[in-house]
């Protein structure tokens, strides 16, 4: 075997001195990358009074976007981002269809056509104690 | 004295009696509305019925600290001034408060207290004022970030005596506010450089323990530089290996980071005293500032109401943001610093002449680029530090004759200073200016080789005819690198950057006059007289004289060549030191505040 020499001592340790602050600096970088400026979009939205959704309506939130429906069993509401690349599902005959790929769901949110997979996501609301409607995001 | 005494006191007594009684009267009768004439009836509706249980103790003062940090001197203010209208939890001025908290005085807008007669260094309180909640979830809600906060807390509060707290007191309760909604970051205390970053609806948590981490760094380079220099310095590390390296390396095909420099070159070429290393550790700090502006660009946003803010974001939030920023300025002031120094020994050592005439000229001009790339940068922060140097600055081009506002309008895009003038100093910082900066700067690198290298007596008639390898050469390269690098690492750790409150609309604050140090020596000469002469007109006759160096002054003789102060350059070197004397005077004119 040959001999590990003083030398080569040296030179393990420039060198493991080098990758570590090669490594610091790299986490560094990451660490400067992954910082996020922008807030986090709202977990939940004040609908108003709940009397203005009067049973049997369907109402199209664009700015969520989402939709609120008032049926017999109560409040219903679904997410219009497609669930295949989150592009908004647009309105057409009586359910929605993505501009983006073409899928198709119905207007309960079920899938009629792919590509996408999944039905539109479901979000809770409830009515709050001063009788507002609130759209839980999460 | 004594009968108002009798008015202050009894009075209110009274009129709690007069109160409780027609209170009696209200729940006996359910006719309260009956008597008019009295002063109570314009009492509120709620009145003491039930003692709610209320601990006094939230009542008590706070305490803080034996040296209480910014929100905690705040917190006190607020137990002093605050409290009593915005609750003792920032609820606002709740029934539960103010039954529980006042008692009997539970009513506000009695006479006597806010009301109409209050005491001659009270107030009055109108029924309609609202006492907004400052803690709850939707409260503060037309406030984005604490300097908004601040702006209103310092103007407008407390609601009887607005403007009282000065700017100081003020910090300390938006401060104390900010940790009452839970978005007060650690460890950040604010002011008007960094509050625009400081969201009131949620907490940006600034980045911990950076310094240990750069530190380590730091330290890790130290060591790895002394491991690397070590085996140079003591011969018995030396083994044969070293000269074999150094065959290998003349004999096999060279990658391309070893073409950038020849196989050998003279030894007398790359002496630290008579190169000082000043254009090698340009190149350094201009690849420095190359990484780090790249990755402010990532953060950075280029608009008038988001530029000084984006830069206090990197400052305070972003992971590694300060350093990156701090790295970028004081690389940036250090380039313009080595850049001058490198003008300075190749004049002084007559490294200018025959056919390196044309690359002393595109020396020069990357003194301007050097130069234009900073004062861009600096236009960039666009707070008030910058507001008066940018339109100076500007101004200056306006007084050029037939071509000046054109010029203006192509180089500031407008007829004034606005939201596109912000943009085109972006686009020719980081595009422009650089893109021409980086093509110069190859560029004159490869005139150095192709001028036959750093300036030399001709092969005879030097001291020495030793040459030294490419490896050689760059291991001095990385010597001065690492030592360039920690030096710039440590003034970015301790030093930071400097930047202003974010200029806003025709409202001035603090307002630095002065142009960037480069320039002083500018705007002192502009306190002389006119403007085009003594601000375009000079500067630029100055530079133009000193990037004609070559072709004014004679050639110093090849066989002087390679050492300082040859004696054929010495009109050449004299001149250059009159102009440098009268740039540094008139500096040191501007910062000593002489004449």
């Amino acid at each position: 075997m040959k001999k590990f020499t003083r030398r080569d001592f040296l030179k393990l340790t420039t060198n493991s001195l080098l990758g570590l602050s090669g490594a610091l600096g790299l986490g560094g970088l990451i660490r400067f990358m992954s910082f996020d400026m922008d807030p986090a979009p709202p977990s939940q939205y004040d609908l108003g009074s709940a009397e203005n959704y009067r049973s049997g309506s369907r109402v199209l939130l664009a700015q969520i976007p989402a939709m609120l429906i008032h049926n017999e069993s109560g409040y219903m509401a679904f997410s219009l981002v497609c669930t295949h690349l989150g592009c908004t599902v647009e309105q057409k005959d009586s359910g929605f269809e993505c501009p983006c790929h073409g899928s198709k769901y119905d207007d309960k949110g079920y899938v009629t056509r792919g590509p996408a997979n999944t039905p539109l996501r479901r979000l809770r609301v409830a009515v709050n104690e001063t009788g507002n409607l609130i759209l839980y995001m999460t | 004295m004594q009968t108002s005494l009798i008015n202050k006191r009894n009075a209110r007594a009274l009129l709690l009696v007069l109160g409780f009684f027609l209170f009696v009267s209200f729940l006996l009768t359910e006719n309260a509305a009956a008597s008019p004439s009295l002063q109570t009836s314009a009492t509120p509706t709620i009145l003491p019925s039930v003692t709610p249980t209320f601990d006094m103790r939230r009542m008590d003062k706070p305490k803080v600290s034996a040296i209480p940090s910014q929100s905690e001197k705040g917190q006190l203010l607020y137990w002093g001034i605050c409290l009593a209208c915005h609750g003792d939890r920032g609820q606002g001025l709740t029934d539960e408060f103010r039954l529980g908290a006042f008692g009997a005085d539970s009513n506000c807008w009695q006479s006597g207290c806010h009301g109409k007669n209050h005491p001659p260094d009270g107030f009055e309180m109108p029924k309609t004022l609202t006492f907004p909640a400052l803690s709850n979830a939707g409260s503060l809600g037309r406030f984005q970030n604490a300097q908004q906060l601040y702006d209103y807390v310092v103007a407008m509060m407390p609601w009887w005596k607005p403007g009282s707290l000065g700017s100081e007191k003020a910090w300390q309760v938006t401060a104390y506010l900010l940790k009452m909604k839970g978005s007060l970051p650690d460890g950040i205390v604010l002011n008007e450089t960094n509050a625009s970053a400081v969201p009131v609806h949620r907490l940006a948590t600034a980045p911990k323990n950076e310094n240990i981490a750069i530190f380590i760094f730091i330290g890790a380079m130290i060591l790895s530089m002394v491991g690397l220099i070590a085996r140079d310095i003591f011969p018995r590390l030396k083994t044969d290996a070293d000269s074999s390296d150094h065959a290998a390396i003349r004999l096999t095909r060279p990658n391309f980071f070893a073409h950038l420099h020849p196989p050998t070159i003279p030894a007398m070429q790359a002496r630290w005293r008579y190169t000082l290393g000043a254009g090698g550790m340009a190149v350094f700090f201009a690849l420095i500032l190359l990484v780090t502006g790249l990755l402010e660009i990532f953060y950075y946003t280029p608009t008038p109401d988001k530029a000084a803010i984006s830069i206090e974001t990197i400052a305070n939030f972003v992971p590694f943001g300060a350093l990156i920023r701090n790295l970028h300025y004081w690389s940036a002031q250090i380039l313009v610093i080595v850049t001058l120094i490198h003008l300075a020994r190749v004049i002084f050592t007559g490294a200018y002449g025959a056919q390196r005439k044309s690359n002393f000229v595109l020396g020069a001009s990357l003194l301007v680029f050097v130069v234009l790339l900073d004062f861009t940068g600096y236009i960039l922060r666009w707070d008030e530090g910058v507001r008066w140097a940018l339109t100076a600055g500007t101004n200056l081009l306006k007084t050029i004759p037939f071509v000046g506002d054109g010029l203006y309008a192509f180089i500031v895009g407008g007829s004034e200073i606005g939201p596109a003038a912000l943009l085109r100093f972006y686009a020719w910082h980081i595009f422009v200016l650089t893109l021409a900066f980086i093509i110069a700067t190859i560029w004159h690198l490869f005139r150095v080789r192709r001028d036959g290298g750093i300036a030399t007596a001709p092969a005879g008639e030097r001291e020495s005819s030793e040459r030294i390898t490419r490896l050689e050469l760059v291991k001095r390269e990385v010597l001065g690198m690492f030592i360039g690098g920690i030096l710039l690492l440590l003034l970015a750790t301790f030093i930071p950057a400097p930047i202003a409150p974010p200029m806003r609309g025709a409202t001035i604050l603090a307002a630095d006059s002065s142009a960037p140090w480069f320039f002083l020596w500018v705007q002192q000469l502009l306190k002389l007289g006119d403007p085009f002469l003594l601000g375009v007109l000079v500067p630029l006759a100055a530079i133009i004289f000193i990037s004609a160096t070559p072709y004014i002054f004679k050639e110093v003789k090849p066989s002087e060549l390679g050492r300082w102060f040859p004696r054929s350059g010495r009109i050449a070197q004299l001149t250059f030191v009159i102009i440098a004397v009268i740039i540094i005077a008139l500096t040191l004119f501007s910062i000593f505040k002489i004449l």
